[in-house]
């Protein structure tokens, strides 16, 4: 039954459009070879960056033909990749392959150039060594990104026209396939780097904040400790898996809980007393003043809900907007706990800080009124498990 | 008598190595596991071992150990996919009296030299 080569082009294409890891992508590939043109097997070299050269690395056929897996490999400067990389396939006259049958020919022309003709030679005994009988090189612009090498067939006979063509067309596709996992790869490790710089530089807001408050160093960094811990213990208790970006929120916003302060004047951030009614009004207003600050951030619109909020009371109580129960965000709940915890165990000029287990008893008495029970219930668990 | 043992757990790998020395007219036995590699040296007395490091079970080295226990004189090839310095597999190794390693992905024409060549060595 004669194969349309045409028409298994394009059903490849719509399978293969459905498929975005370039491994799974180039497997599928080198199966259809193997099954539709019958060959005894049939292999990629695709260049290994760590390795520095070609490494065997998907292959199909029989049992003992077959190359296993990151078994072989072949060196940049094999007179089979050099064939390509300095492109005598052009010089020759055989573009972007090679195939045995028609390189024996070329080899015995007369005005062949003596370094081709070496060359040639070279990759032929090099085909020879892995069983193949044609390879078709993969392209990315310049760079030879792979050789999808070709045993015989199993009806022994030459590759027809069509199926050279065939292959051809696959070994676009596997550059392809490669490019675009190069690509995604790259991409991400751009968003790598732009999210490292973008929680680096509210680190460096969040410190900001310290250097100007006294009393508190390294408030900010316990806090966010402390929070993330609360809701890593929250999830197992209520047995609930948050969403994905859930604890990246939670981090930058408690990181930032009290950037407000920055707003607030240093008379009233590093009293030496108690505060008084008048400064007290003033110093709640960091909240608010925190908000301002960080609403034309747009990635932060998640965490703004952390800053704004982790002063109110579970039972509306608190400030700013006296918010109760659920309508409290989470992020803010959780945040509230260790802010208070960390408030209470820390020393200031007028009173000393209160023992671990005491502020642990504060947070009991507290919790419904001030504080969302269940959070407070899974600090509670927290402190048991030694883990404040 | 087999003349090249072919030590490792993956089939695609005997098979492959196998096929490929078989078309040298090198005489080659298999064995999937260390285990089975003492067995066949008992039996078979090759002269030459290909021995991968990394198998389930016994691991290369300890079945070198055991290898050695045998016979003292048995030539044997690690394969490895491990570069030298990692680990003191190598140091233990060449304690065992292994002089010759190949790693992987290995050149095929490598694996054809170091075989041949050391076959001819114990001759």
């Amino acid at each position: 039954m004669r194969v349309d080569y045409k028409k298994e082009l394009e059903i490849a294409a719509k399978s293969m459009i459905m498929v975005h890891d370039s491994e799974v992508l180039i497997k599928m590939i080198v199966r259809m070879i193997v099954q539709k043109v019958k060959v005894n097997h049939a292999g990629i070299l695709l260049f290994d960056v760590e390795k520095d050269a070609y490494v065997l690395n998907v292959s199909r056929g029989a049992l003992g033909l077959r190359i296993p897996a990151g078994f072989a490999r072949v060196d940049k400067n094999n007179p089979l990749i050099r064939f390509f990389t300095e492109r005598w396939d052009r010089i020759l006259g055989i573009e972007g392959m090679i195939v045995l049958q028609d390189a024996k020919k070329i080899l015995r022309k007369k005005n062949i150039p003596t370094m081709g003709k070496k060359i040639l030679e070279g990759a032929l005994l090099e085909l020879d060594i892995f069983e193949s009988v044609a390879c078709i090189s993969s392209y990315f612009r310049n760079d030879l990104l792979g050789l999808l090498l070709l045993g015989t067939k199993r009806n022994k006979k030459d590759f027809t026209t069509d199926e050279l063509t065939f292959f051809s067309a696959l070994a676009s596709d596997v550059a392809m396939a490669i490019r675009n996992a190069q690509l995604f790869t790259n991409l991400e490790d751009e968003l790598n780097k732009k999210h490292r710089l973008f929680l680096h530089t509210t680190i460096a807001l969040a410190a900001a904040i310290d250097a100007k408050d006294h009393y508190t160093h390294g408030h900010t960094a316990r806090v966010t400790s402390l929070s993330l811990r609360l809701a890593q213990k929250l999830g197992q208790i209520l047995k609930k898996e948050f969403a994905p970006n859930f604890l990246e929120h939670l981090h930058i916003a408690s990181l930032l809980h009290d950037i407000g302060k920055i707003g607030i004047p240093e008379s009233i951030l590093n009293k030496d007393g108690p505060l008084d009614p008048d400064e007290q009004r003033k110093m709640r207003e960091h909240t608010i003043l925190g908000t301002t600050i960080l609403q034309p951030i747009r990635e932060l619109s998640e965490a703004i809900q952390g800053v704004k909020y982790h002063h109110e009371h579970y039972d509306g109580s608190g400030y700013p907007e006296g918010l109760k129960g659920e309508q409290i965000p989470l992020v803010a709940s959780i945040i509230a706990v260790a802010d208070s915890f960390d408030a209470m165990t820390t020393d200031r000029p007028y009173r000393k800080g209160l023992d671990k287990d005491k502020a642990v008893e504060e947070i009991k008495r507290c919790s419904n009124t001030q504080f969302n029970p269940i959070v407070a219930d899974a600090f509670i668990e927290l402190f048991k498990e030694g883990e404040v | 008598m087999a003349e090249l043992l072919i030590v490792d757990d993956e089939t695609d790998v005997r098979e492959f190595a196998a096929n490929f020395f078989r078309k040298r007219k090198i005489d080659v036995i298999t064995a999937g596991s260390g285990e089975e590699a003492l067995l066949f040296i008992e039996k078979e007395k090759p002269k030459l071992v290909l021995l991968d490091i990394t198998m389930p079970g016994i691991d290369g080295i300890e079945t070198l150990r055991r290898i050695r226990k045998l016979n003292e004189k048995l030539n044997v090839v690690m394969v490895t996919g491990i570069y030298p310095d990692e680990g003191d597999a190598f140091k233990q190794c060449q304690e065992l009296g292994v002089k010759v390693y190949i790693h992987k992905p290995l050149r095929l024409e490598e694996l054809q030299e170091v075989v041949l060549r050391e076959m001819a060595l114990c001759a």
